[in-house]
């Protein structure tokens, strides 16, 4: 018989029994559609993990204090990362070229008869330069051409200096924006502001900015900032000292690993670390470096697969052992029928086909269901899961791959066994 | 002297029940030659219906040989019978065997359908109003088996069983499922093929049924002879 006549005759038999095909394919449908959104929900979490892969370079080591789970929640142990051990942290470590650091704080910002609500940032005489070597921005009026410097990000004034930060001098700079909500169009640099109940002088306005990922919607208006000295606004605005987040910038990427070394002798002499019984350090901080965070990424990765391949292999084997009862059921059913086939001349491959075909049939139906329905789901499963899930496009070829491979598997035991009927007993079946 | 269809050296048949071995037809010389309408009577249980298998090439015999327009049946592969049978041989059943999914046309063709591509599906729906016309159902192409009579069922399994222009007709009880009237009406039709040309081996128990063939044989417990 053609493929064509067989087609026929499958989409026939498999038609004339649409609710008992439609219960049949349930467990491929499921199968399908849980392969769909897993995978989905693993690319997205791959896509966020990217994101976070961007922000740290090669040559960066972040450092925040250690923390752990103790009486069931999740608290800071030991001794507090401080904006001082940062400050110090390149002379004590030689091989650190510089840390970035920041504290933030929502404050009041008056001048005059101005006030606004602003997201104030502390950060280090290297908080420009940080700007600089982030990319994320660029001044308006740039070219595109010339080397981008620390002194075309600054509008007026200057930004302050390592001395100022660690002085804890009350000055600030300005974003394009905030200056001209607080002056109105007055001249700001050299004037005194009030943030809170600080009073601070502005040295130096940012040139106007605009973000160059446009397609990224987390990043704030750069133009809307007020930059202090770290030590200044810990200080003045913060009622406890924080411990502080730290991203330490190594000089040579290939001795990342050394780095971390002489960060941990300094860090480990400075909160006076003491060893275990075992004799390893009692540390109180953790770093990470990008290798830190490909790892976990591909551990991640594996054990989802794992899961993932686990759940697929269960309901698609449940979803095939439905197909291979119906399809037994369905050969019973029609014994006559593959007697009176064999009759008029149909050879043992072609009942075998037959009975393939709609097990086939079946399957692909219930996996193009499950795909759809799959892809409905990714948006539920996103929101399960706190998390993004984008659709893997190739994980649509694989599931309905997948899904016809079940067909087979499970449809060719009962063709085979329809194939081998004795032609005279068929025949005469009841 | 018309040619031989069916010739059979020492035909014979056991099954296998438990550690016995029943012997169901015994060394059977029977020849069958073009145009010839034969019936076998006999007792159920006689093994006429295992005769009829036998020479519709569904079941193999333990020993023996069976010869079909000169073809060495018991030589050849199952796939071989397979295309032989649906090419050859045309077969009619007490109970019809009708597919219920497939129309009266679809019913005739299906044998066909299985000769690999030979046929396309406006041939064989030609085919198929040529056979189902031969036995004067030419209105009920598109009928399904449950809308149609008895009687045209089994017209609809005789037109089925004509479509390939077989070497020879198995029918087995062909009226057994039929009213006397109905019953008459197919061994009427069955003649008539048979005066045009056709071979038919016809198995059945009743006499009056027998008395539309030409030649008679009876099994009596697995041994076939002529009357």
């Amino acid at each position: 018989m053609s493929l064509v006549e067989l087609l026929r005759t499958a989409t026939r038999s498999v038609s004339a029994n649409k609710f008992r095909a439609a219960l049949t394919m349930l467990g491929v449908v499921i199968g399908v559609a849980s392969v769909i959104a897993m995978l989905a929900l693993g690319n997205g979490a791959r896509a966020a993990v990217d994101a976070t892969f961007k922000t740290l370079g090669a040559n960066q080591i972040q450092i925040g204090q250690r923390f752990e789970i103790q009486d069931g929640k999740f608290e800071p142990v030991g001794k507090k990362l401080t904006y001082l051990e940062g400050l110090d942290m390149a002379s004590n470590a030689p091989l650190v070229e510089r840390v970035e650091m920041s504290v933030s704080k929502s404050v009041k910002a008056r001048y005059g008869r101005n006030s606004i609500e602003i997201n104030a940032n502390g950060v280090t005489a290297d908080g420009l330069k940080g700007l600089v070597s982030s990319g994320s921005v660029q001044p308006v009026t740039w070219d595109g051409k010339s080397p981008l410097t620390e002194g075309a990000f600054v509008g007026s004034g200057r930004f302050f200096t390592l001395d100022e930060v660690y002085a804890g001098v009350s000055v600030c700079v300005l974003g394009y924006q905030t200056a001209l909500d607080l002056f109105a169009g007055d001249e700001p640099v050299g004037q005194v502001i009030w943030v809170n109940r600080t009073r601070c002088t502005v040295i130096g306005v940012l040139a106007e900015l605009v973000n160059t990922d446009l397609e990224n919607r987390y990043q704030s208006d750069p133009n809307k900032a007020l930059l202090m000295p770290i030590s200044t606004m810990i200080q003045q605005l913060f009622e406890e000292e924080p411990s502080v987040y730290m991203t330490a910038h190594i000089v040579d990427a290939n001795r990342i690993e050394d780095a971390r070394g002489q960060i941990a002798t300094y860090l480990r002499e400075r909160h006076q670390v003491g060893k275990d019984a075992e004799g390893n350090f009692q540390d109180d901080f953790d770093m990470t470096t990008r290798s830190d965070i490909l790892g976990q990424q591909q551990e991640a990765a594996r054990t989802f697969s794992i899961l993932l391949a686990a759940m697929a292999l269960v309901s698609l084997i449940v979803g095939g052992i439905g197909i291979m009862n119906v399809m037994m059921v369905s050969v019973t059913e029609r014994t006559r029928e593959i007697g009176v086939r064999m009759a008029v001349g149909a050879e043992p491959l072609d009942i075998v086909l037959q009975f393939l075909l709609e097990a086939v049939l079946i399957s692909a139906s219930g996996g193009l269901a499950g795909i759809v329905l799959g892809i409905l789901a990714i948006p539920v499963a996103a929101s399960l899961n706190n998390g993004v899930a984008l659709l893997l496009p190739g994980s649509i070829p694989l599931a309905f791959g997948v899904a016809l491979l079940t067909g087979v598997a499970f449809g060719l035991f009962p063709a085979m066994h329809a194939s081998r009927l004795d032609p005279i007993e068929a025949l005469r079946y009841e | 002297m018309r040619r031989t269809i069916i010739y059979t050296v020492n035909l014979t048949r056991n099954y296998q029940v438990g550690d016995q071995v029943l012997p169901v037809l015994r060394e059977t010389n029977f020849s069958v030659r073009q145009g010839e309408f034969v019936a076998l009577m006999g007792a159920s249980g006689s093994g006429k219906s295992t005769l009829l298998g036998l020479l519709g090439l569904l079941d193999r015999a333990t020993s023996g040989e069976y010869w079909l327009e000169g073809l060495a049946v018991f030589t050849l592969t199952q796939n071989e019978l397979s295309a032989l049978r649906g090419k050859r041989i045309g077969f009619i059943f007490q109970n019809f065997n009708l597919l219920p999914r497939l129309s009266a046309w679809e019913n005739v063709a299906l044998p066909l359908s299985y000769q690999n591509g030979n046929y396309s599906q406006e041939e064989q729906r030609q085919r198929a109003k040529e056979a189902l016309a031969r036995v004067g159902l030419n209105h009920r192409l598109d009928h399904y088996p449950m809308k149609l009579s008895g009687g045209e069922r089994q017209r609809v399994t005789i037109a089925r069983a004509l479509i390939t222009n077989p070497a020879v007709i198995l029918a087995d009880e062909p009226t057994g499922n039929l009213d006397s009237r109905r019953g008459e009406e197919i061994m009427r039709l069955l003649r008539e093929l048979h005066q045009d040309g056709s071979t038919i081996v016809m198995v059945t128990h009743d006499t009056s049924i027998a008395g539309y063939a030409n030649r008679i044989c009876t099994m009596r417990d697995g041994v076939l002879s002529e009357n």
